[in-house]
């Protein structure tokens, strides 16, 4: 049963401010140690120095979509198996389809309250205390 | 932490920016430039506003966003052509879904129905599209979740990593590195590598660094290494199986790769590296070991070689920030009073005698110039490219065209000439008017063009740029000019012009400037009513610009404005009058001279006559306007400055000497005095005295009207400034 404050996560979007709101609905459920990111580059260099528990990105982003950070993520040796959950926008079931033949753990609508981003992360992580 | 308030903002800062990437996409899409990147940019804007409407619960956006967004995803999945039709649909769609960030922004209640006529226009769009048919029925829909995907979380613990692509084929880079205990144990690692290639398409490479000279080969020794692929439909347990019998006697690396590059470790992505100097932080962050993986080799090297091979090519992206205006407002006055103190401390240096201090005049001197520097710093942070005025153009271009049944084609360049806020918040209304009337009475009906042997579509060019310390700002259209005659039989029945006057096209011309004069037949609610070009002309030349204008009858006009760079700080004339120092505007300043004597007529009272090249000028005697003991009036030495008023009339001030011009930091004074005809506004001189600021094309109508009054209020100011002093 993982630890809400011990978890590290990344927030990737490229809007300020749902990266905000995103910060802030994940600070609702007790997660205290987060990064964020704009792009597929910078994520991509965070996770390859810092420990992370958790992905969360936006699927909808300029130059490297979430899909293809998705799969970089996958493909480099030190983040590779970093849990990932991919925020898509309604309608997005092909999204969905090709983020899980490519190894997503999750996935999450937007807009979503706490409690089912919590959902979300417990399907993956387990339950959280 | 952001407060809930805070992020809408940020928001609706955001939206800002992509409506206007989705106006500019369009508007590229529509002049040919229909690339893949172009819809997909305009795409990913519209669903972004989406995206953040839905999280800060804006419902009328959202929903107007879905249907929009609805189409364009069927613009770039290619099942709907981007014909210019389908484009007009589109950009009519970016003003709505403005209109509604608008109105969220600043809170209004939403109309029901508002943009309804878009909205079906967009529906139709939609039932053209050819295979969108059941996945837009099953995306109206609103699930908060996806049914009938057969989706299940993978859980973290039970997570290896690997995931498996479309066809199942994985990708392995193996590196296998016999050690003598490997032959020792009678195990032969050609074998190995067979069994390998039997689970794949197998592609290997043997490193062959550790090969000696063949005279110091040791028969049992290994000294050949393999790396390389393995691409297989095999998991990752039956390729460990292979070297079951030899994991412990060899260097061995097993990676599964991203089904996308097998040749690299790492998806590189193809934009440059924001910041090139964490690049030695991820590749020594790489060098640690990880696992079992690869001892130092082909990951790591893989991940630093990509970095600098693309840092060289890579420029770092300019990064902003947010401030909010009242800070920097804060610091352009505390610069500008740093200027007029430098100023004053250059003046106290020049004065001393010669040779106190050459050491100290030098110092001064490096003030000087840093201060300089400072200021001409501080003053670009509130630059602004006239890009932010000039962006609300096309829609007001579309609007109008679309309103009087023309075509016209808006063409920008030099948006990111950049002036001074002051300037930016003072340029919309003059522009807007010069382009509505551009559209209403400038470029003709589409059969009079084609009549005219024209374009169907007419043109309007809007240009920016930095010219001699100044910004020119150019709107010229291809229409059908100014109809002189007209124009001069208005002037001359409204008694503007003598009926006999003989006046030359340009002259003509630039009466349309004059107030309370429109030529328009009928009053259109655009442009005709009461907002003429006077007015234009008058909030132009209140920020310190001039505005001329060049027509061609039947091949179009073209309207100059000439703007200062900023409002702050001016260059100014220092002139006396009797003892009082006063500045003027150098862009006031039409000309100077020293009339002779016999060249000023009548000087009675403030007012007067001046025999200027064949011309009458009136005169202005700063020194009875001011009410100060001025002698220029009857000395043989006056100077005069000649200025216009603000009917444009050529005037001239008399005054007594001319101290030179500097650049003066303007201090508004209406906050303590209010506002005092005649005075625009006030500064500090190098010696520290204060001096006002001459509202010269006032100074005219001052004149004219009952002089007490001006005296009185000039008197008061006179002893505003003493109590200053």
């Amino acid at each position: 049963m993982p630890n809400a404050i011990a978890l590290k996560v990344l927030i990737v979007d490229d809007q300020n401010s749902v990266r905000q709101m995103t910060r802030m609905t994940l600070e609702e459920i007790g997660i205290r140690h987060i990064h964020e990111a704009e792009n597929g580059q910078q994520a991509m260099e965070t996770a390859a120095v810092q420990p992370l528990d958790l992905i969360i990105s936006d699927f909808n982003m300029p130059e490297m979509d979430g899909l293809g950070l998705l799969r970089a993520v996958r493909g480099h040796p030190v983040a590779r198996k970093v849990p990932f959950i991919l925020l898509t926008g309604r309608g997005d079931r092909e999204l969905v389809v090709k983020a899980a033949q490519a190894g997503v753990n999750n996935y999450l609508i937007k807009p979503f309250t706490a409690a089912i981003l919590r959902q979300k992360i417990e399907q993956v992580m387990g339950k959280l205390s | 932490m952001a407060s809930l308030e805070q992020l809408k903002l940020t928001f609706f800062d955001e939206c800002s920016e992509l409506l206007q990437q989705t106006e500019t996409g369009l508007t590229d899409i529509k002049n040919g430039q229909n690339t893949d990147e172009a819809v997909n940019a305009v795409f990913r804007a519209v669903h972004s506003v989406k995206g953040g409407a839905g999280i800060f619960g804006f419902e009328a956006l959202v929903e107007f966003a879905h249907v929009f967004e609805t189409v364009l995803d069927a613009v770039r999945r290619g099942s709907l052509t981007a014909s210019p039709d389908v484009i007009d649909v589109l950009l009519a769609a970016s003003d709505v879904l403005s209109d509604l960030v608008q109105m969220s922004r600043s809170g209004e209640a939403i109309v029901p129905g508002f943009g309804s006529e878009c909205r079906t226009a967009l529906e139709h769009l939609m039932a053209r599209d050819k295979a969108g048919d059941a996945a837009s029925q099953a995306e109206s829909a609103a699930p908060a979740d996806f049914e009938g995907i057969e989706f299940t979380p993978v859980r973290a613990d039970q997570f290896d990593g690997t995931p498996a692509n479309a066809d199942g084929i994985r990708t392995y880079q193996i590196t296998f590195r016999p050690k003598p205990e490997l032959l020792k144990k009678a195990n032969e690692p050609l074998y190995i590598v067979r069994e390998l290639r039997k689970l794949g398409e197998l592609d290997m490479v043997a490193a062959t660094d550790e090969l000696p000279a063949l005279a110091e080969l040791e028969f049992d020794r290994p000294y050949i290494g393999w790396t390389g692929t393995l691409r297989t439909t095999a998991a990752r347990e039956q390729v460990d199986e292979v070297f079951e019998f030899v994991v412990g006697d060899c260097e061995l690396g097993i990676e599964e790769l991203a089904d996308t590059n097998s040749a690299t470790l790492v998806e590189v992505p193809q934009s440059p590296p924001l910041a090139i100097e964490e690049s030695p932080a991820v590749t020594a962050a790489a060098e640690k070991p990880v696992g079992s993986s690869a001892p130092g080799g082909t990951a790591n090297t893989a991940l630093s070689a990509a970095n600098p091979g693309q840092a060289p090519a890579a420029k770092p992206a300019a990064t902003t920030t947010r401030i909010e205006l009242e800070k920097i407002d804060r610091v352009v006055n505390m610069v500008g009073e740093l200027v007029i103190s430098q100023a004053m401390l250059g003046q106290i240096v020049n004065d001393l005698p010669e040779g106190t201090s050459n050491r100290l005049a030098r110092i001064v001197e490096e003030v000087v110039h840093h201060t300089r520097e400072l200021k001409d710093s501080v003053m670009s942070m509130r630059a602004q490219p006239v890009g932010s005025v000039f962006q609300r153009m096309p829609r007001l271009v579309r609007e109008l065209a679309t309103k009087t049944s023309k075509k016209v084609r808006l063409e920008m360049s030099g948006e990111t000439t950049e002036v001074d806020r002051s300037i930016i918040e003072r340029l919309g209304d003059p522009l807007t008017h010069i382009i509505r009337n551009a559209v209403d009475h400038g470029i003709e009906a589409p059969a009079d063009r084609l009549t005219a042997g024209k374009n169907e579509e007419g043109a309007i060019r809007l240009a920016a740029e930095h010219r001699g310390g100044r910004i020119i700002i150019e709107i010229s259209d291809d229409g059908a000019g100014i109809n002189s005659e007209r124009v001069l039989k208005k002037a001359q029945e409204k008694g503007l012009v003598g009926a006999d006057a003989v006046l030359s096209d340009d002259e003509i011309n630039n009466l349309i400037m004059l107030p309370g004069f429109s030529t328009a037949e009928k009053i259109s609610d655009i442009s005709g009513r009461g907002v003429g070009m006077d007015v234009v002309r008058s909030n132009i030349q209140d920020i310190g610009g001039r505005i001329s204008l060049k027509s061609e009858r039947g091949r179009g006009m073209t309207i100059q404005l000439a703007l200062p760079l900023t409002l702050a700080v001016m260059d100014g004339m220092v002139i006396k009058v009797a003892q009082e120092t006063y500045v003027v505007a150098m862009s006031a300043i039409v000309e100077c001279l020293r009339p002779a004597r016999s060249d000023i007529n009548s000087l009675i009272g403030t007012r007067g006559m001046l025999k200027l090249r064949g011309d009458l000028v009136p005169l202005v005697s700063l020194g009875d306007l001011l009410d100060l003991n001025s002698t220029a009036n009857e000395s043989d030495d006056c100077v005069v400055i000649i200025t216009e008023a603000g009917d444009g009339k050529r005037f001239g001030l008399v005054l007594d000497e001319l101290c030179g011009h500097q650049q003066v930091v303007i201090k508004s004074i209406e906050e303590s005095y209010g506002s005092v005809p005649g005075i625009a506004a006030a500064t500090i001189l190098g010696n520290g005295r204060v001096a006002f600021i001459l509202d010269v094309e006032k100074l005219s109508d001052l004149a004219a009207s009952a002089s007490p009054n001006v005296a009185i209020a000039a008197k008061k100011a006179f002893a505003a400034k003493v109590a200053i002093n």
